[in-house]
C-alpha cells in the first residue's frame, strides 16, 4: 500500500496527499477548530461564519466567487459540526490552482457583508423550523441534548436555536472569524489525479500566504455526567414515528474503540443491519430502518439507535431493542459474528476507498485523530487482534439499556414504554 | 475509455469497463423494469419484489446475500424508479463470482416465500409512511399525478398505501417472473478485472438462464396539456413549497442538449445520477440570485427528470418565512419568461457547459458511481450515450436553449403545485 505524504507548512498547515490515477479528478477536504466547541457561550456563531464564508471578501462579491467556482466546474463547501470548520470541493486537475486559491480567500478574506449576514438569518431560521418539523432530526437532536446535557457543544444544535440566530450580530461572526480561523492547526486532504508538483506549486504554495497569528486550537469542555431518561414528542400529523436511543461512548482514541467499533457493526450494521435489523425489519417487519451507529469525538462519542416505526407498533419495536440489548448479555456474539465483522472490516478497506472523496475523507480523519499516515497499513492488524471477548465484554459494557436514554418523536399519542 | 460489450445468447447485454489499476468491482444489474410498467390496483409492486430479492431463493437461503457481501467488507443496495430498477454489489476484484452468484439467482430463482412476502408488507408500508413525514414528497406525488393522468408516470415508484396494504403474493410472483429475464435485463461491470476471464465467468452464471416473451411495448401516451393544472395543498408544515413543472420529450429527443443547458441555466447542474451531488448546490444561476439572494427562498432546484418516456422539468422551492407563493411563482415565471425571450449570453452559457463537462467527471468517481451512470444511460438510451450527449452539449448555442425555452416552458401546458403550510399541532 502507498503511503499518503504529510507535509507540515511553515505556517502550521498540514497537508495530507494521495494520488489515485483510476480517479480523473481532484477531492479535498479540510477542516479548521472553529465549530461549536470554539463558540464558548456565543451559541450559533460558527454555524453563521460556515455558512458565510462562500459570501463575499475583499476582492470578491458572492455572486463572483459563485460564477468563478462554477465556471470552472469547481464546488466548495464549507459546513459547521461540533468540533471544526469542515471543508470540501471537487474539482479537475487544471482548475486546482483556482479552487484552492478561493478557499484560501473564503478563509482569510471573508468580509460577512450585512445583506449576506441577514440572508443567512433567515435561511438558519428556515432550516430550524424545518428540523422541527422533522421527526428523525427532532429525535438524534433530543437525543443528543440528553445524552450531553447542559448545552455542551457535543449536545446542542450547531445551529443554536431561534433566539441565538435572531441575536446573532455580524461584528459577532467577524470577531469569532478573527480568532479562531487561520492555519494553526489546519487539516487539508486532497486526493486524485494529484502529484508532487502540483501539490506543491498550486496547492502548498496558496495555502502557505495564509497567515499564522499563534490561534490556539481551543479545548473540548469538561463531559457533563448523563443521566438516562425518556422523552416523547408529540407530534400528531405525522405518519411514523422516530426512536433514538443512545449513550455516551469512548472517544476516537481511546484503547476500547476498536472492539466497541466492531461490537456496534455486529449490533445493528452488518448486512440490513446487523443483529437488530434481523429482529425488528426481518423477523418483526416492523421498521424500513433500525441501525446502530457510533460517532466518535476528540472527547466522547455518541453510540445510538435509530428506528422508524408505525405508531401502532411502537411497543412492540421498543421491546424488540431492549431485547437485543439484553440479548448482549444472554446470548453473546458468536465467534462466527465476530468474524463475519472482523472479515467485513477489513475487506470494507478495499470498497470504502474506492472513491476521491472517501480517500480524502480517511485521509482527513488519519491526521485529524492522530492516527498516523501508516494507518491504513495497521488496520487489518488492528481488526484482527481483537479477541471475541473483547467484542463481548465492550458490547455489553457500552450497550446498556440502563446507562441509555431514549426519545420518541412522531404520532406518539398515549403510548408511553420504558426501554 | 475501453469498454467491452456483449450479448449472449439467451439476450443478457454485458458492458463490462476494466480498470486494471481498481482494486475493487462494482457489478450492476439493471431489469428494463420500474414503475411504468405496473397498472393501477398494483402500484408498488416493483419496488416490493425489488424488497423480496434479498431474501434468497435458488442457491441462496434467507440472509446469504448479506452474509456473503458482508463477510466480503462489500456493500449493496437496490433501487427502483419509474423506469428501471437496478441491484448492485461493489466488492473487492477478487470476489466477482459472489456478485455473479447473488444477480444469477437473483434474475429467476427468488424464493417468495409467503411468510415472507407478508413480513415485507409492512417494511414497503413504513418505507413510505418515512415519505409521507416528509412535505416534500406530498409535494412530489401530487405533482406528478397531476402532470401524467393517463400514463403511469402517474404514481411514484412507492406506491399506494391501499395498494401495498392489499397486494397479495401470487401478482408480485407474476410481476417478477414476467420482468426478470436475461432479455428484458442488462449487467455493467467496472473495475479490477480481466475481460476474457470476466466474460468466461460470466457466461458460466447466466447463460443457463431461459429468456422471458419480450414484455409488451409502453402504449400509453400522455395525451398533450390543453391548460395549465394547479393544485394546493394545505398541511401541516414548517414552510410554503413551490413545484412547477413543465413536459419535456424523453432522453433520446434531440432537444435533449439544449434542455440539459436550460436547466443548468435556470437552477444549477448536479449531474446525470440522482446521488453524485451530495448537499452542494449552485449559487450561480437565476432562480438562485432571484430567489435566494432577494431572500424570498431558503432553496431552490431545477432538473431535468429524464426518463423514457416524455417526462417533465421541475423547480422546486422552498420559500423563505415572509414571502408569499404568489410572489415567488411570479418570480419564477419572470425569469422564465425572460429566458424564452432572450438569448443568454455566451460567459454564462460557456459556464453551464463548463459544469456539465466537470460534473460528468466527477460522476465518475470509483466503480459504483461509474456503474451506476453507466446503468442510468443504458435504459434511458445506450451506456456510452454520455459522451455523445457532452460532445452535444459543447455545440449548442444561446439560440437553441432560448428555441427549447419557448417550445417547452408553456405556460399552458405546466402544472403547479403549492404547499401551504399550516400552523403544526402542538
Amino acid at each position: 500500500m502507498i503511503l499518503p505524504d504529510r507535509t507540515v507548512l511553515d505556517n502550521g498547515a498540514v497537508l495530507v496527499s494521495m494520488a489515485l490515477p483510476t480517479n480523473p479528478f481532484i477531492a479535498i477536504r479540510g477542516s479548521v477548530p472553529s465549530g461549536v466547541v470554539a463558540e464558548g457561550k456565543d451559541f450559533g456563531v460558527a454555524e453563521f461564519m460556515a455558512r458565510l464564508l462562500l459570501s463575499g471578501t475583499r476582492r470578491s462579491s458572492a455572486a463572483k466567487i459563485s460564477d468563478r467556482l462554477e465556471g470552472i466546474g469547481a464546488t466548495v463547501e464549507f459546513h459547521n459540526s461540533e468540533e471544526a470548520l469542515v471543508f470540501q470541493g471537487r474539482c479537475m486537475r487544471e482548475t486546482v490552482g483556482p479552487t484552492v486559491r478561493t478557499i484560501v480567500e473564503c478563509l482569510t478574506e471573508s468580509t460577512f457583508p450585512p445583506k449576506e449576514v441577514e440572508r443567512v438569518r433567515g435561511e438558519i431560521l428556515n432550516d430550524l423550523r424545518i428540523e422541527a418539523d422533522d421527526t428523525r432530526h427532532r429525535a438524534l437532536r433530543a437525543l443528543s441534548a440528553a445524552v450531553f446535557p447542559r448545552d455542551h457543544p457535543y449536545g446542542r444544535d450547531p445551529k443554536g436555536d431561534e433566539s441565538r440566530a435572531r441575536a446573532i450580530r455580524r461584528m459577532d461572526v467577524v470577531d469569532f472569524h478573527e480568532t479562531y480561523v487561520g492555519p494553526e492547526s489546519m487539516i487539508v486532504a486532497v486526493t486524485g489525479d494529484v502529484d508532487p508538483e502540483l501539490i506543491e506549486e498550486d496547492i502548498a504554495a496558496p495555502l502557505s500566504r495564509m497567515r499564522a497569528n499563534g490561534r490556539v486550537a481551543p479545548a473540548v469542555p469538561p463531559l457533563p455526567v448523563h443521566r438516562p431518561r425518556a422523552s416523547w414528542i408529540s407530534m400528531p400529523h405525522k405518519s411514523q414515528a422516530d426512536i433514538a436511543i443512545g449513550t455516551q461512548a469512548p472517544p476516537r482514541r481511546h484503547d476500547d474503540y476498536y472492539a466497541l467499533h466492531l461490537a456496534d457493526l455486529v449490533f445493528g450494521r452488518i448486512g440490513l443491519f446487523g443483529r437488530l435489523g434481523r429482529n425488528l425489519r426481518d423477523e418483526q417487519g416492523l421498521a424500513y430502518y433500525a441501525f446502530s451507529s457510533l460517532e466518535a469525538r476528540t472527547a466522547a462519542g455518541l453510540w445510538s439507535i435509530a428506528a422508524g416505526v408505525n405508531p401502532a407498533n411502537l411497543e412492540k419495536a421498543i421491546r424488540g431493542i431492549r431485547n437485543e440489548l439484553d440479548r448482549l448479555r444472554t446470548d453473546p456474539f458468536t465467534t462466527e459474528e465476530v468474524r463475519d465483522g472482523k472479515d467485513n472490516q477489513v475487506g470494507s478497506l478495499i470498497v470504502s476507498l474506492e472513491r476521491n472523496a472517501e480517500v480524502a475523507a480517511e485521509l482527513h480523519r488519519m491526521e485529524y485523530y492522530g492516527l498516523g499516515m501508516d494507518f491504513l497499513e495497521r488496520y487489518a492488524d488492528i481488526v484482527r487482534g481483537l479477541s471475541d471477548d473483547r467484542v463481548r465484554e465492550v458490547a455489553r459494557k457500552y450497550f446498556d439499556p440502563a446507562s441509555c436514554s431514549m426519545v420518541v418523536a412522531g404520532p406518539v399519542g398515549r403510548t408511553r414504554v420504558a426501554l | 475509455m475501453a469498454t467491452h460489450v456483449e450479448t449472449l445468447e439467451n439476450g443478457l447485454k454485458v458492458i463490462l469497463r476494466p480498470i486494471p489499476e481498481a482494486t475493487a468491482l462494482s457489478t450492476w444489474v439493471t431489469y428494463r423494469v420500474g414503475s411504468r410498467n405496473e397498472v393501477p390496483g398494483m402500484t408498488g409492486s416493483t419496488h416490493w419484489v425489488e424488497h423480496m430479492l434479498f431474501k434468497g431463493g435458488g442457491k441462496l437461503g434467507k440472509g446469504d446475500i448479506d452474509k456473503f457481501v458482508s463477510r466480503l467488507g462489500g456493500k449493496l443496495n437496490g433501487f427502483t424508479h419509474t423506469d428501471l430498477t437496478s441491484y448492485f454489489t461493489t466488492l473487492p476484484a477478487s470476489a466477482m463470482d459472489t456478485a455473479l452468484l447473488i444477480e444469477s439467482e437473483r434474475m429467476r430463482n427468488a424464493a417468495f416465500d409467503p411468510k415472507e412476502v407478508d413480513a415485507e408488507r409492512t417494511v414497503v408500508i413504513s418505507e413510505r409512511e418515512g415519505a409521507e413525514n416528509e412535505p416534500e414528497f406530498a409535494v412530489e406525488e401530487e405533482l406528478w399525478a397531476l402532470a401524467f393522468q393517463v400514463h403511469p408516470y402517474h404514481w411514484t415508484a412507492i406506491g399506494y398505501k391501499q395498494d401495498l396494504a392489499r397486494l397479495a403474493r401470487d401478482p408480485l410472483y407474476e410481476h417478477y417472473h414476467r420482468f426478470y429475464a436475461p432479455n428484458n435485463a442488462f449487467l455493467v461491470m467496472v473495475g479490477g478485472f480481466d475481460v476474457a476471464v470476466a466474460m468466461q465467468h460470466i457466461r458460466e452464471a447466466f447463460a443457463p438462464l431461459r429468456p422471458e416473451a419480450p414484455p409488451e411495448p409502453m402504449r400509453l401516451v400522455e395525451p398533450e396539456q390543453a391548460g395549465e393544472r394547479r393544485s394546493d395543498l394545505r398541511k401541516p408544515g414548517a414552510a410554503d413549497l413551490l413545484a412547477m413543472a413543465w413536459h419535456i420529450p424523453p432522453f433520446v429527443h434531440e432537444d435533449t442538449p439544449a434542455l440539459v443547458l436550460l436547466a443548468t441555466i435556470l437552477g444549477g447542474w448536479r449531474g446525470f445520477t440522482p446521488f453524485a451531488a451530495g448537499e452542494w448546490r449552485s449559487r450561480s444561476n437565476r432562480l438562485y440570485r432571484a430567489l435566494v439572494e432577494t431572500k424570498l427562498a431558503t432553496d431552490v432546484t431545477v432538473r431535468n427528470e429524464f426518463r423514457v418516456d416524455p417526462s417533465l422539468l421541475v423547480a422546486n422551492v422552498t420559500l423563505a418565512p415572509k414571502a408569499s407563493l404568489e410572489r415567488v411563482e411570479e418570480v419564477v415565471n419572470r425569469e422564465v419568461e425572460r429566458i424564452r425571450k432572450g438569448v443568454a449570453a455566451q460567459a454564462e452559457l460557456e459556464r453551464a457547459k463548463r459544469q456539465v463537462r466537470a460534473w460528468y467527471r466527477y460522476e465518475h468517481d470509483g466503480v459504483t458511481y461509474q456503474g451506476m451512470l453507466l446503468s442510468l444511460l443504458e435504459v434511458l438510451a445506450s451506456w456510452d450515450a454520455g459522451d455523445a450527449l457532452l460532445a452535444k452539449i459543447e455545440k449548442v448555442r444561446g439560440e437553441h436553449v432560448r428555441d427549447v425555452a419557448r417550445r417547452y416552458l408553456v405556460d399552458d401546458a405546466r402544472c403547479i403545485v403549492r404547499f401551504h403550510h399550516q400552523e403544526v399541532p402542538g
